[in-house]
């Protein structure tokens, strides 16, 4: 329990945490069901996002640590 | 290892600091942090954050009772929050998610979310802070949550909503934008908006709330991971679709300006020859907007310090960065006329620009297209400009457009009355002041348009 030396989290950021998150999940359900309504009826929009999504891959793991051996 | 060596920006932590030694950037582990560190190491939890290219790598140096010491690779220059465009700010922010999302999978958990611990590098955003991890304990929240939103959401919103330039409060809110503050400035709309309401409004109200009864205590309340899980993630899908409105003023600089086309590829071959004769392997160009001219160099850079006072042309440079996934180039938010300054504890945590590109010694400065506004925007007499560039630049590439010139002409008649007060703007005095710092090397006059290039070597 390191972290209680560092800094005060604020307890309502603490409490509040629970509402955000279920907040945040009925919209990440919504938005899910919506994004595959969409691909179903061939309207999803391409992307030309410079971001990736946030899942770190293996790929990007692995091939990484390959090239570093060489 | 004496607290004498410790730096002076790494005291917030008490898991260990940050010294310098002869010159490198090391880090020093307290025995506090001793089985956080092991875990992380035997887990290859480090190993893989460091693969995947999301934390900057280490090499371990020392083991000894006492501490630990590693040597992190070494970035060769520091840029913070307050000088970040909208996207990189954007990308640090998704970093940082992203990082939380993969450690509590693992395991561990970020302990802070402060947008200090992220640095542009090598062409993107990347995590310095080795040891902000610790053991992620059961159904407990995230404790970095207010840290996060006060950090890198609560300016991302001001910057969307109230202007690009909110993005410069960090460097007045060294420890994040008040959350009371970022609620009362957002527009009505952002209380409609239910991610938005909870993730700030309510949290402003919660932590007003809870303010005064505190007592330390802060046992109560407890998150599945699962919730947490929806909370980081809610914020990436959040974040990563915010956009702004361009109104590029600058954007396209390059369509609007007086140059013919003939005169711009005469500027970018002479730039290209004096920066191979000189053999500079890093530049910084003062101005240098979305990095035009920065990559018509032939010549193979190491990297290129691009700034600009101009927010959307920082963004586009960033954009094209990500886009052709180059590493050589940073770009960054810069005012010539109010540098970073000295800021923090003692006014010693976060260095000031001049003390940074000072140690930082570019082989060549390029100010282009920068002397008239510095000069008759700012009022910066020639001998402060030269003055300035000589304190940071071995070799200075300047262009100075003459009195003709439409630019120069457009600045002086905003002056009016006071326009003669501006009759010092000529070539002689500008050569003059500048020959105080510098060396003549080379001086070019540009065809077919009212501007001359210099090439110049420090005294």
């Amino acid at each position: 329990m390191i972290h209680l030396l560092y800094f005060d989290p604020g307890l309502g950021a603490m409490i509040i945490q629970a509402i955000v998150a279920a907040v945040a999940g009925v919209l990440l359900f919504s938005k899910n069901l919506l994004y595959k309504i969409k691909l179903f009826l061939g309207i999803s929009k391409p992307n030309d996002d410079v971001f990736d999504d946030i899942d770190v891959k293996d790929s990007d793991i692995e091939s990484k640590s390959n090239s570093d051996k060489q | 290892m004496t607290s004498s060596s410790r730096h002076s920006s790494s005291f917030r932590d008490p898991s260990g600091f940050i010294f310098v030694d002869q010159g490198i950037i090391k880090r020093s582990i307290s025995p506090l942090y001793f089985k956080q560190y092991n875990a992380l190491k035997t887990t290859d939890f480090y190993k893989k954050l460091q693969h995947a290219g999301l934390l900057i790598s280490h090499k371990e140096l020392s083991v000894s009772k006492e501490e630990i010491i590693i040597e992190p690779e070494q970035v060769s220059f520091i840029n913070y929050p307050y000088e970040w465009s909208f996207n990189q700010y954007k990308e640090a922010a998704l970093l940082t998610l992203k990082i939380q999302k993969f450690a509590l999978e693992n395991g561990f958990s970020l302990k802070d979310a402060s947008a200090f611990n992220v640095t542009f590098y090598k062409g993107k955003m990347i995590f310095i802070d080795t040891l902000s991890f610790d053991f992620y304990q059961d159904n407990s929240p995230w404790r970095a949550y207010k840290q996060f939103i006060s950090h890198f959401f609560g300016p991302l919103l001001l910057a969307k909503y109230n202007g690009l330039e909110s993005l410069k409060l960090m460097n007045s809110f060294i420890d994040g934008v008040p959350i009371k503050m970022v609620a009362s400035m957002l527009p009505f709309k952002t209380k409609l908006n239910p991610f938005l309401y909870s993730n700030i409004h309510l949290l402003a109200k919660f932590e007003d709330k809870h303010n005064e009864d505190y007592k330390g205590n802060s046992k109560a309340s407890s998150l599945s991971k699962k919730a947490q899980l929806n909370i980081i993630k809610g914020l990436y899908d959040f974040i990563k679709k915010m956009s702004i409105e361009r109104s590029s003023e600058w954007g396209n600089y390059y369509d609007k300006t007086n140059y013919a086309n003939d005169a711009f590829d005469q500027k970018a071959s002479i730039i290209d020859g004096w920066i191979n004769n000189l053999d500079a392997k890093t530049v910084i160009d003062v101005g240098g907007n979305d990095g035009t001219f920065v990559r018509k160099i032939k010549q193979e850079l190491k990297e290129a310090l691009v700034c600009d006072i101009d927010y959307n042309a920082v963004d586009a440079n960033h954009k094209y960065v990500k886009q052709h996934k180059e590493s050589y180039m940073l770009p960054f938010v810069f005012d010539v006329l109010n540098p970073s300054a000295n800021i923090g504890f003692n006014n010693k945590e976060r260095d000031s620009f001049l003390k940074r590109i000072e140690a930082y010694e570019p082989d060549v400065t390029m100010a282009l297209a920068v002397i008239h506004h510095m000069t008759l925007s700012g009022n910066i007499p020639f001998e402060m400009s030269a003055e300035f560039f000589s304190k940071f630049s071995k070799h200075l590439i300047i262009e100075f457009p003459k009195r003709n010139d439409s630019w120069v002409q457009r600045l002086l008649n905003t002056k009016g009355e006071f326009k003669a007060h501006f009759d010092f703007y000529n070539i002689n005095n500008f050569e003059s002041s500048y020959s105080n710092y510098f060396q003549l090397i080379e001086k070019v006059s540009i065809d077919n348009s009212e501007r001359v290039m210099y090439a110049y070597k420090a005294l």
